[in-house]
């Protein structure tokens, strides 16, 4: 066991956690934060995707040590609070994106990551540079959010 | 809480709704004594005319709602939310007759204590469709009631009383209907009072945002997974990785040792352990030595083998004129194959199990919480009525949690354990111990007259079962499964003479419903054999197809349909010699479905460019809802018709995960255009339906643009192979 020091969405915690386990197991079963969700274990669907020190990261395949005095975001930090929506949240209600929703939280993640990177990105860089998996078949929908979640940030008009 | 006490007995317009809904399958399924092939082969006709309906027998107006003190009413749906936007549509239905802001409907799951109960699984596309009427019934009932209540509170007759935006009035007088329900002791249910026409709807029918997007943008929609309860541990199973195998010996030395483990259970099929955390227990499973007992050797080979027209049961579901003459010379035959596949749900099958003494409760993503019920009932000591399920939002349903759960290990865990047991599958035990779609074989005869027209048309098919995974007593009785793994095996055209069969064997694994059942494979053979006639032809594809619409109410739909995708989706659009063009259409459960695809092939690559989908699904309650599941269904069968395949190598299932499971990702995603061809005939199924028409519409395109006639799914694949064959 080992104690880890992590800054969840701004709050600072400890845990006595195995250093092997992985971050989304600490993220869900010991910080009680349930929208990152778990759908492979092995880092091919990104439905656990959350930022780590502003990387993306799927937490599945991450070892928690590695996330030991770090800064992590999860959805649930990814808007200050829902009367100041994230401009990516704010285009996913707009286009009415989620069908069951599940993997949201993480194509969120990943698209809040990609503008950060790239703050006017074309449907190709959508396409090539989120790798999650949808099974609902939301991905027209969800190009077209960040297309306007983009618009969005760069005009400053998120509420 | 505002909650009546007094609840009636009786539940209101119970034989209304059961004369509407007409014979159900449990009726035939009731007429069943014995099994000869006749009386099959009428039991599938009969059918095929059925309708699904919801499964509910109670319409008391007090189970279904709650009116709350903020003047909000709660829904308890008795239809499981797993992303297809049945908690908007049913909040639409009930806003509509209760005369209140749709912000004031919140929609949750009843749980088996709480709210009406479905005996039928939420699926087949009929969750809106059976309920429209029934739930604007109850809705409507419960308003008059609250008027009830106000006439006698105020002493003024009922017919004074207004309702509107929640509020009754009669005059001066004035109350919310969280004030009359407050203040109301005893409860006269009114009587169930004509419903509002079409015609004056102020919310079915317009866009409606759909009512769980907020919390779930926020992360914070709960699914079964997310159940945290004080005191919960964590389990976790070891299943037979190899197809029909048992356990043999175990040996679970190492986690009966390991201080992290708490409880240990061998099962006659299953070892499970239970620890104070997930990967506490997963390490510790990982310790355990286990032997099977399996046919070894068993691969993708023996499955298809089985799946053959000619081998096992066979039951005629259609037998119009005399297609076996009429295929007599000029006889087009061709033969068609699909895989198995997985669901591939996001969320992984997931049970929290509390045990306390001979009760237990039960957190879960489920599509049929009776069958889950029900299964506990027949495999432990806890009764239904010491049962009670909870269900949640689902990561995804797709037919994978219709019936194959973990309730029993997580129930016997907790059991052992004394405490709550969260118990999640692995994406691996999703993949090798879940179910899968049956793999599918089709052989079709066809002859085209002089004139251009289709004289006959015999399809004969091989699959394994879909719904008897649920329906063990069916299996003996009914021979193949014509109801699930059959829907859309007959030929849906006017066509003189005409002949299906279904050919069933039985498989060493578990098959069981996907997206669509057995329209996804049929209509891939159907829809592709009745593309190769046309050009036998030398006939346009959708001209030929609306040649062969015949005059019945069905066909004439069809054939509008076609029209409209023909003109607004382009087809006879000019096009550049790159670009391959197909089309196809299915009719499920009432709805029509008809795609356009537009690809290309790069680099050996098929590309789809353009999906333009058309469908009539009658009154839709919520256009954009239905928008977006045609938009969902494109990708889902783009993702089946391009890539997916289970294969078993050595009695395993070769596909453990995503990694070597290919789906569709976002880089697949092509234009889709909907098209929806209004109408006022009653809501049918919208889930299910676009799905079927993507794979042949693919391979027509395919046909268009390369000459190359692909007739087996994934086409990726089957493209592959046709390269590597003639070395192109």
């Amino acid at each position: 066991m080992m104690k880890i020091n992590v800054t969840i969405n701004d709050v600072a915690s400890a845990f006595d956690v195995d250093p092997d386990m992985p971050l989304l197991w600490l993220i869900r079963d010991e910080a009680k934060l349930k929208g990152t969700k778990f759908g492979c274990g092995m880092a091919q669907c990104g439905a656990c995707s959350a930022h780590v020190d502003g990387e993306l990261v799927r937490t599945c395949s991450y070892p928690v040590h590695l996330a030991h005095e770090k800064k992590i975001t999860t959805i649930e930090g990814l808007s200050a609070n829902p009367n100041h929506l994230h401009p990516i949240q704010q285009a996913w209600l707009e286009v009415q994106v989620p069908q069951c929703g599940y993997c949201q939280s993480g194509f969120m993640m990943a698209a809040a990551h990609l503008l950060e990177e790239n703050s006017n990105p074309t449907e190709e860089d959508i396409k090539n540079g989120i790798t999650n998996i949808c099974r609902c078949g939301t991905h027209p929908r969800i190009i077209k959010a960040i297309l306007l979640a983009a618009k969005l940030k760069n005009n400053g008009t998120t509420n | 809480m505002a909650q009546p006490t007094d609840k009636p007995k009786k539940g209101f317009s119970r034989r209304k709704f059961l004369a509407r809904s007409g014979a159900t399958i449990a009726g035939s399924l009731a007429l069943l004594y014995f099994g000869r092939s006749n009386i099959r082969s009428g039991i599938s006709q009969l059918a095929a005319d059925v309708k699904f309906d919801a499964g509910i027998t109670d319409f008391d107006p007090m189970l279904w709602f709650e009116v709350n003190e903020d003047n909000t009413i709660t829904l308890r749906s008795p239809k499981i939310e797993m992303g297809q936007g049945v908690f908007t549509g049913f909040a639409m239905l009930a806003a509509e007759e209760l005369d209140l802001p749709i912000d004031n409907i919140k929609v949750v799951h009843a749980s088996t204590s709480t709210g009406p109960q479905s005996t039928a699984a939420t699926g087949l596309s009929n969750s809106t469709a059976s309920l429209y009427t029934p739930i604007r019934e109850v809705a409507a009932t419960l308003r008059e009631t609250l008027k009830l209540a106000a006439s006698k509170a105020w002493g003024v007759p009922i017919s004074g009383i207004q309702t509107a935006n929640g509020v009754l009035t009669a005059g001066s007088r004035r109350a919310s209907y969280a004030e009359i329900a407050g203040q109301t002791q005893t409860w006269e249910i009114a009587k169930t009072p004509a419903l509002r026409p079409a015609s004056s709807f102020k919310i079915i029918g317009k866009a409606q945002k759909r009512i769980d997007l907020p919390e779930k943008i926020m992360g914070e929609a709960v699914y079964g997974i997310d159940t945290d309860i004080p005191g919960m541990l964590y389990g976790a199973v070891l299943y037979c990785p190899y197809v029909g195998g048992v356990l043999k010996t175990a040996d679970t030395t190492l986690a009966r040792t390991n201080p992290a483990v708490l409880s240990v259970v061998q099962d006659k099929n299953w070892i499970g352990v239970v620890a104070k955390t997930r990967f506490a227990a997963e390490k510790a499973i990982a310790g355990i030595k286990a032997t099977w007992d399996f046919e070894p050797n068993y691969s993708t080979k023996d499955a298809i083998e089985a799946i053959t027209v000619g081998n096992g049961v066979t039951v005629v579901m259609e037998d119009e004129g005399n297609a076996t003459d009429a295929l007599n010379s000029d006889v087009l035959t061709s033969e068609y194959r699909t895989p198995m596949g997985f669901h591939a749900s996001m969320e992984p099958s997931i049970v929290v199990a509390d045990v306390s003494g001979e009760t237990v409760k039960l957190y879960t993503s489920t599509q049929n919480v009776a069958f889950i019920q029900q299964s506990i009932a027949d495999q432990t000591h806890f009764k239904p009525e010491n049962s009670q399920i909870m269900p949640a939002f689902l990561g995804g349903g797709f037919g994978r949690r219709a019936f194959k759960h973990n309730a029993i290990e997580a129930i016997k865990l907790s059991e052992a354990a004394g405490k709550p047991v969260h118990l999640l599958s692995t994406r691996q035990q999703e993949f090798q111990n879940g179910h899968v779609r049956p793999n599918t074989h089709h052989r079709l005869n066809g002859k085209v007259d002089a004139k251009g027209k289709i004289q006959a048309i015999q399809h004969e098919f091989a699959t394994g079962s879909m719904a008897f995974l649920g329906m063990p007593v069916a299996k003996p009785l009914l021979g193949a499964d014509f109801m699930a793994a059959g829907h859309g095996g007959r030929v849906p055209y006017a066509i003189p003479n005409k002949k299906t069969s279904i050919w069933s064997s039985d498989l060493p694994f578990q098959t069981g419903l996907w997206r669509g059942v057995g329209m996804f494979a049929n209509t891939f053979a159907i829809e592709s054999f009745i593309d190769e006639l046309a050009i036998k032809a030398g006939a346009d594809p959708l001209t030929f197809r609306m040649a062969h619409c015949g005059n019945t109410a069905l066909l004439q739909r069809r054939k509008k349909l076609l029209q409209k995708l023909g003109e607004q989706g382009g087809w006879r659009k000019p096009k550049t010699d790159t670009i391959g063009r197909g089309i196809a259409v299915c009719e499920d459960h009432d709805t029509i479905s008809g795609a356009i695809v537009e690809l290309e092939i790069v680099e050996k690559k098929i590309k789809i460019l353009r999906v333009v989908q058309a469908i009539d699904a009658g009154l839709l309650v919520n256009p954009d809802g239905v928008r977006q599941q045609v938009e969902g269904a494109t990708m889902m069968a783009i993702s089946a018709s391009l890539y997916e395949e289970a294969t078993i190598e050595n009695s395993q299932f070769v596909q453990t995960n995503f990694h070597n499971y290919q789906v569709a990702k976002l880089k697949d995603t092509p234009q889709i255009d909907v098209l929806i061809r209004e109408s006022t005939e009653m809501p049918s199924g919208v889930g299910e339906p676009p799905l079927s028409p993507v794979a042949p519409a693919i391979a027509n395109a395919l046909y268009n643009l390369t000459g190359i006639r692909l007739r087996s799914l994934p086409l990726q694949a089957a493209l592959d192979s046709y390269y590597q064959e003639t070395g192109s």
